[in-house]
């Protein structure tokens, strides 16, 4: 684990310089639109984009104002920095609109990422899941991103080049959700920040690489007897937004609540779902299909949708056996804004489950008052628990 | 022809009392001294409009399916 | 502290009086009395007008309104004011159900708080106004009125609450869609008898323009239940009308869609929530001009028609779809020939505000007979002030183009400038939108292009879908012989706020003139109006280093006004 938290330290880490010495080409993204697997076809490797160890994103702030989520600008003050002048390619989304404008700065300024053959390609994602944009979304995908890499980069983009990645990547996904099934038990085996490490460096590093590290930890994991006294007081699922710090899990657990699951962007669920080939598809079918119809992005504008995805939520919290929902939006992030109000209402109206819904930051400069609202919200459930073990046995 | 002159009259003295409401703007005046105030206390002692927290939020289907 | 101050007042100084204002005016007359004949004649020239001192402090009540010269001011009392106030009730009376005009005023904030000041709104944007100017702007703010009037009409005369929760066959052949879906989506099913209501247009939109202070109380509203301030305001609005109960019942389904931004999307789960009812969403592509999307959006464009066909029972018809769609060719035409005029020559006569509002308001409702009817006058006024060479903005000093989405609790910010600075705004980015004309040689080439049309949405054309529209600005710059920037600086416009550096540096680059001017759509608590006006002045003094037309308008404080 410490190995994991030293290469989550910075974005080119020893494992992407190892790569990149092996004459890999090196492909950043933001957005679980971007299909991982497509990144990483032989010959290539996808690093999700984070900038750790961010402080004030002072020249991004002049490119973006300070009125954008730090996330987009954290990222521009990295690029500008030089920190992902390892890139050679990005291959963007237009998904969220101030990681979109990061990207297309990468387009618009030639000189932040020093590479001469540094590219930047734009894919567009659909709002739907239906059949529509399921092709909406394959022709996206195969245009922008597998001729692209194919005619500028050599790759190989053939049906069985990708289904040999689908394997590679499901095979990555399984043992990080292994992990992570650690976390049903009554009693946890892993910690919440724990998990994080594990799910953010199979995002951040060469998959050929961090997997032979990522199985070891799941054998090593398949030992570990739970803690004699547990030091967590009850299990929480965290929901929302961009979220790729594993401190402030850490944060939330040194409160004493146990983080359970992860539904965020960056966070294994549903992301590290299996692909499945469906009889009579292609590979790309396959892929366009399962980013799309798998993600719990609140992009999504069909009305059933909308809708499900609360219910989503609250099957997570049965599934993982937890106590409550914490809700986590990055400062202006304008679709969790609105996403964490009305889950706020409906996760308690009708699922009964307490929700704690706060607004981030990129970095963790507010930990003082983070940190008062979880534990007054753990105080709040181990009260309801204690109530409800009364009423149970007729007390009061 | 008196009728005519008495109309003209009615006429000419309602155009001058409106003209004088349009120049020295008094229907701005009325507006925003007396009807705004009075409107916004009434609007703001409505009943029994829907609470959107009361409004059931259950699942639906696909439309097509 | 504008509050206290109204307190203070008395009542004379409540109407507009001041001391000393009699002796003034005798003093006026009887020092030069000639000069006084030709004001009563010809009304003062610019540089002598002092509008500023027309104004009652914080209300932005006039003491009395401009005297505008003999012919002008009866035109603005006769063909405006009156005319106007007339047409006002001629429109409700005419309307489905007119008794339902009281039902709703008593029943809608939005209704009563902004649809009796409608005449300040026009004294608003016509302040200083002469002649052709004057006249053509003027019917472009009629042709607004009346299909606001129409449009909530409509809404009352299905409206559930009037009918006892009883739907009527109005409402059962009516869609609810968001306000940037365009109208024109519609057209196929309008001579089946469907209306499509744009839904927060009225609500929302209209009312920002007419009386800001309406769209305070449901910002406030949404924000009590724990929505961040810092999305975009229009949407949090629009989400506010909802949260307050306050959008008419009148229609059994609703079409949404992704335009114009994230908060957009995110308003409509609250919309889903509140208006619990079959809902389609209807997105279109972000990366737009990418041929790739265009076969995609189409089908949604369809799946959407087969959506009212579902809920209203009114069938698709090409025949109404080509109707609608060449009368709307027709009006884009005459548009084109306007801003050939602008762009041209001194003989434009439309001031900024009309300019802007009118292209928004007609995309968004889609053609009507009001729209013709209105351009047929504004033709002949053009024709006249082309064949004439009537130069119709004179003092005019620098030709100025608006860029970004624009203050709507001070849309009138355009007819100050030109006032004070003699800044006349020529174009600006919302007026550019829509500018798609639709084939109708057949189905196929009508569906493609109003799928682009779609696509070129309001904020959407621009603002968001690739940087490289939002940098049309030098091409418009030189088509439109502009020489100045007025760069809105939205404040939580993500999409415009996440570019700025890049437009900082190609201004430099380019030796642009541009004014940054912070605004918050329409909460004019965050940014006031004065401070609009103080970033203009400040750039004019010290960067251009002008004296103003019109120091009266340099200082004022408007902070209570509609």
């Amino acid at each position: 684990m410490i190995e994991f938290e030293d290469l989550l330290l910075e974005a080119y880490n020893d494992m992407v310089r190892q790569a990149k010495d092996e004459g890999k080409f090196a492909l950043g993204y933001t957005c679980y639109f971007m299909p991982e697997v497509l990144l990483n076809l032989p010959g290539c490797f996808s690093v999700r984009l984070r900038a750790p160890r961010s402080a004030s994103p002072d020249m991004a702030t002049y490119y973006m104002s300070g009125r954008t989520c730090m996330y987009g600008r954290a990222l521009m003050e990295r690029a500008l920095e030089g920190g992902f002048n390892f890139l050679d390619a990005e291959l963007a989304t237009e998904t969220c609109t101030v990681t979109c404008r990061f990207q297309e700065h990468m387009q618009m300024m030639p000189e932040l990422i020093d590479n001469p053959n540094f590219f930047c390609e734009f894919s567009d994602v659909p709002f739907k899941k239906n059949d529509n944009s399921i092709l909406h979304y394959k022709d996206q995908l195969q245009v922008h991103v597998l001729d692209v890499l194919h005619d500028k980069l050599g790759i190989d983009t053939s049906d069985e080049a990708i289904r040999k990645a689908i394997e590679e990547q499901n095979e990555i996904n399984r043992v990080v959700r292994e992990i992570g099934e650690f976390r049903k038990l009554d009693e946890p085996t892993i910690t919440g920040f724990e998990f994080a490490l594990c799910q953010l460096v199979a995002l951040a590093c060469p998959h050929y690489l961090i997997l032979p590290k990522l199985k070891e930890t799941l054998e090593d994991l398949k030992t570990r007897e739970p803690d004699k006294k547990p030091n967590y007081r009850v299990k929480v699922v965290l929901a929302g937004s961009e979220n790729d710090d594993p401190y402030f899990v850490k944060l939330i657990e040194e409160c004493g609540a146990r983080v359970v699951a992860d539904r965020y962007c960056y966070g294994s669920l549903p992301g590290r779902d299996e692909i499945e080939i469906r009889e009579g598809e292609t590979a790309l079918d396959a892929v366009a299909r399962h980013y799309l119809i798998s993600s719990q992005c609140t992009r999504f504008m069909e009305q059933h949708v909308m809708r499900q995805r609360k219910e989503y939520l609250a099957d997570l919290v049965k599934e993982y056996k937890a106590d409550g929902i914490i809700i986590e939006q990055m400062k202006f992030c304008e679709y969790w804004s609105y996403e964490r109000l009305i889950d706020t209402f409906v996760l308690r109206r009708d699922y009964d489950i307490p929700v704690c819904s706060i607004e981030k930051e990129y970095t963790n400069n507010a930990v003082g008052q983070l940190r008062t609202r979880f534990q007054a919200f753990i105080e709040s459930i181990e009260l309801k628990k204690l109530q409800n073990d009364q009423a149970e046995r007729g007390v009061g | 022809m008196k009728l005519i002159f008495k109309i003209i009259r009615i006429f000419a003295i309602v155009y001058a009392a409106l003209f004088a409401v349009f120049y020295f703007d008094l229907d701005g005046k009325l507006l925003y001294y007396v009807y705004e105030p009075l409107m916004c206390k009434h609007y703001d002692n409505i009943e029994g409009r829907r609470n959107i927290i009361d409004i059931p939020y259950e699942m639906k289907n696909d439309i097509y399916d | 502290m504008a509050e206290e101050r109204m307190v203070r007042m008395s009542l004379a100084e409540k109407l507009g009086y001041r001391k000393g204002d009699l002796k003034n005016f005798v003093k006026y007359i009887a020092d030069d009395p000639k000069q006084a004949c030709k004001d009563f004649i010809y009304g003062k020239e610019h540089e002598r007008r002092n509008l500023g001192d027309l104004y009652i402090q914080p209300t932005g009540l006039y003491r009395h309104r401009e005297w505008r010269g003999l012919k002008d001011t009866f035109y603005y009392f006769n063909c405006i004011w009156c005319y106007n106030y007339g047409m006002m009730v001629a429109d409700i009376l005419s309307a489905e159900n007119p008794l339902s005009f009281f039902k709703g005023i008593w029943r809608y904030r939005w209704l009563g708080q902004t649809y009796i000041p409608v005449l300040h709104w026009y004294d608003r944007g016509m302040e200083g106004a002469r002649g052709p100017a004057l006249r053509a702007s003027a019917w472009h703010y009629r042709g607004l009125t009346h299909s606001t009037i129409e449009q909530f009409m409509r809404m009352f005369a299905r409206d559930l609450r009037f009918t006892k929760g009883e739907p009527n066959e109005l409402w059962k052949k009516t869609v609810l869609h968001n306000e940037t879906v365009s109208g024109s989506i519609f057209y196929p099913f309008r001579d089946g008898g469907l209306i499509d209501i744009p839904l927060e247009m009225i609500p929302y939109f209209v009312t920002c323009h007419v009386n800001s202070n309406t769209v305070l109380h449901y910002i406030d509203a949404i924000q009590s239940l724990g929505l961040p301030s810092d999305p975009c305001p229009m949407c949090q609005a629009e989400a506010g009308v909802g949260i307050m109960d306050d959008y008419p019942d009148s229609a059994p389904c609703i079409i949404t869609t992704n335009e114009a931004c994230d908060a957009s999307v995110a308003t409509s789960i609250i919309q889903d929530w509140f208006l619990n009812r079959p809902l389609y969403a209807m997105p279109q592509p972000m990366q737009y001009d990418d041929p790739l999307v265009q076969e995609r959006c189409q089908k949604e464009i369809e799946g959407a028609w087969k959506f009212v066909e579902e809920q209203t029972g009114v069938p698709f018809s090409w025949e109404s779809f080509k109707k609608y769609a060449e009368l709307q060719n027709e009006q884009l035409e005459f548009e084109h020939e306007k801003w050939d005029v602008a762009a041209h020559t001194n003989y434009y006569p439309i001031n900024g505000v009309a300019q802007a509002l009118y292209r928004i308001y007609y995309s968004q409702y889609g053609w009507n007979e009001t729209w013709q009817l209105l351009d047929n006058r504004v033709r002949k006024i053009m024709e006249n002030c082309v064949t004439n060479q009537i130069d119709t903005f004179p003092k005019t000093r620098h030709r100025v183009i608006a860029w970004s989405c624009a203050p709507l609790y001070y849309s009138n910010w355009c007819t100050w400038a030109y006032n004070c600075w003699g800044l006349n705004t020529i174009i600006n980015m919302d007026s550019l939108m829509f500018d798609k004309f639709i084939r109708t040689d057949s189905y196929e080439h009508a569906l493609e292009d109003l799928s682009w049309y779609n696509e070129m949405a309001p904020m959407r054309s621009m603002a968001v879908g690739g940087y490289e529209h939002i940098f049309k600005l030098w091409d418009y710059m030189e088509k439109f012989n502009c020489d100045m920037v007025m760069m809105y600086d939205q404040l939580q416009c993500k999409g415009m706020q996440g570019i700025k550096g890049m437009f900082e540096d190609e201004f430099r680059d380019r030796n642009i003139h541009a004014i940054w001017f912070p605004h918050a759509l329409p909460d004019k608590r965050t940014v006031s109006r004065a401070e609009i006006r103080d970033c203009i002045s400040n750039y004019m003094i010290d960067v251009m280093h002008e004296e103003p037309l019109d120091p009266s308008l340099l200082d004022f404080d408007d902070s209570m006004t509609w």
